[in-house]
């Protein structure tokens, strides 16, 4: 069961980014935060939540000491919303959600938590949210990131972050296709599609899409226009190689052809010693080390996206 | 028919119909490396079959519109079909590339000796008309592993007559492989 974003998404609404990647330890977290508090030093109101269920750490990149009020609270207390539990940061424009922390089963959300808990998140007060999602392509992961109006991919130049990430993106498309099925009632027509699937053997939108256009032209530009907003931004983090300067083209161009998923690359991020240094001392690189060219490659995609925010 | 079968070629790289030379070239060589085992990019996405099929579709689009070019640049005369082998025929060239260090332009130049074009020696040897260019310019660096490089190097060899294969074989390699080590 899908929960889809507000249709006035673009009025006083914030806006919502989610950040994921399929495999861990490539970076989200440190660019969610350096993202975030990019756009505050620019007088957006922004609230970062961190929906690593289970391994929240945000706060950590705040250099913050581990919050009391966490999103556990909202399952122990049911009188409280997200508005009870929103932390405020040492910087300026910046609060903080905090993830659960170490509780069984929590990771788990039920259909009803996670509908709320979504519903929540859109009803905040700031101009942007950004979601920091945990490692893996979980029905919670997936769900926050497909429910968001923009989702960013973070990637490194490695063979197991890029097969994580493909396994991501096949994932999020078809948790969104579900949804789109289902709003549009043709549950019947995909599932006579994958029905023949040992013969037609689907093993991607792309080929999905073909299949569906050739059953049913009218249905299938419904849901092809449907399926457009499935559109995420490619991050390529902790480039140190020259020849890795195009990876982010490349997927674009492969996930286009193979996939039919559209790609934007949102830019590539160097790899920076600076970026451990400052975890190290528990300190934002952004405020350790503001010249760093980490930092001012995340300028670059903040530049980059803020503008297509306004759209 | 023709012309549907080019704008295809062009639709496969992306490319409105009057794009340069150069500009698909520069298409081929990136996807040809977006779709090589080794790629990075299309890690895990691909099974086997997949790649084998675009590199093949590749090769094929990226022929057509070599093909188009060079008829254009011989006034729209079609390739000859139907070759024989030339080997039953016995005439003496003055060919003044050094086999050993040029054995590409060795090869160019018994090959226009022979009046044949490249499509002529494609369509004979089955070798396509990128690699057998690639092979007389010797851009190394484009060039397919050892084991098809050898069997590509002796279909042309034999097509255009040289007088000792092996040895002319053995000299391409030789360079081929200097070039790997450095």
């Amino acid at each position: 069961m899908i929960i889809s974003a507000p249709e006035e998404k673009n009025t006083a609404h914030p806006n919502i980014w989610a950040v994921a990647g399929g495999k861990g330890g490539v970076g989200k977290s440190v660019l969610t935060t350096a993202i975030a508090m990019t756009m505050a030093s620019q007088g957006h109101r922004c609230i970062m939540i961190d929906a690593d269920l289970g391994g929240a750490n945000l706060h950590t990149f705040l250099g913050m000491s581990p919050p009391k009020k966490t999103i556990s609270d909202l399952f122990t207390d049911p009188g409280k919303n997200l508005q009870d539990i929103l932390l405020t940061t040492p910087f300026v424009n910046l609060s903080l959600i905090s993830g659960a922390r170490a509780m069984l089963n929590i990771a788990n959300l039920k259909y009803l938590q996670k509908e709320k808990l979504i519903r929540q998140v859109f009803s905040l007060e700031a101009d942007y949210i950004f979601i920091d999602l945990g490692a893996g392509s979980s029905f919670n992961v997936l769900d926050f990131f497909i429910a968001a109006h923009y989702g960013l991919v973070v990637i490194t130049p490695t063979p197991t972050s890029i097969e994580n990430a493909y396994h991501f993106l096949r994932a999020a498309y078809f948790r969104k296709l579900r949804q789109v099925i289902r709003e549009l009632k043709v549950e019947a027509l995909v599932d006579s599609a994958f029905g023949e699937k040992e013969q037609n053997r689907i093993r991607s939108p792309r080929e999905l899409m073909n299949e569906l256009r050739f059953r049913d032209r009218e249905a299938s530009e419904l849901i092809e226009h449907a399926m457009m907003t499935f559109s995420p931004g490619l991050i390529v983090n902790q480039v140190q190689r020259k020849e890795d300067n195009n990876l982010g083209q490349e997927i674009a161009l492969a996930c286009k052809d193979f996939l039919g998923i559209n790609i934007t690359v949102a830019g590539d991020v160097r790899f920076d010693d600076e970026v451990l240094i400052s975890l190290k001392s528990r300190q934002p690189v952004l405020t350790m080390f503001p010249k760093s060219p980490f930092i001012q490659d995340v300028r670059q995609i903040v530049k980059k996206f803020g503008m297509l925010a306004e759209i | 028919m023709e012309e549907e079968g080019l704008k295809k070629s062009f639709d496969f790289f992306g490319l409105p119909l009057e794009t340069s030379l150069e500009e698909v070239e520069r298409a081929f060589r990136k996807l040809r490396t977006l779709y090589s085992e080794e790629s990075l990019a299309t890690y895990s996405l691909l099974e086997d079959s997949d790649r084998e099929e675009k590199l093949d579709l590749l090769h094929y689009a990226y022929d057509r519109i070599l093909q188009f070019h060079q008829h254009t640049a011989i006034g729209g005369i079609p390739p000859k079909r139907g070759l024989e082998p030339y080997h039953n025929e016995t005439r003496i060239f003055c060919i003044d590339a050094d086999y050993q260090k040029k054995p590409g332009l060795f090869l160019q130049q018994l090959r226009k000796a022979w009046a044949l074009s490249l499509q002529d020696v494609a369509a004979h040897t089955k070798v396509s008309v990128y690699i057998l260019q690639s092979i007389e310019e010797q851009r190394l660096d484009v060039l397919p592993v050892h084991v098809y490089l050898r069997g590509f190097l002796r279909e042309f060899a034999k097509m255009v007559n040289v007088p000792d294969t092996d040895a002319l074989i053995e000299c391409f390699l030789a360079l081929y492989k200097n070039d790997e080590e450095t």
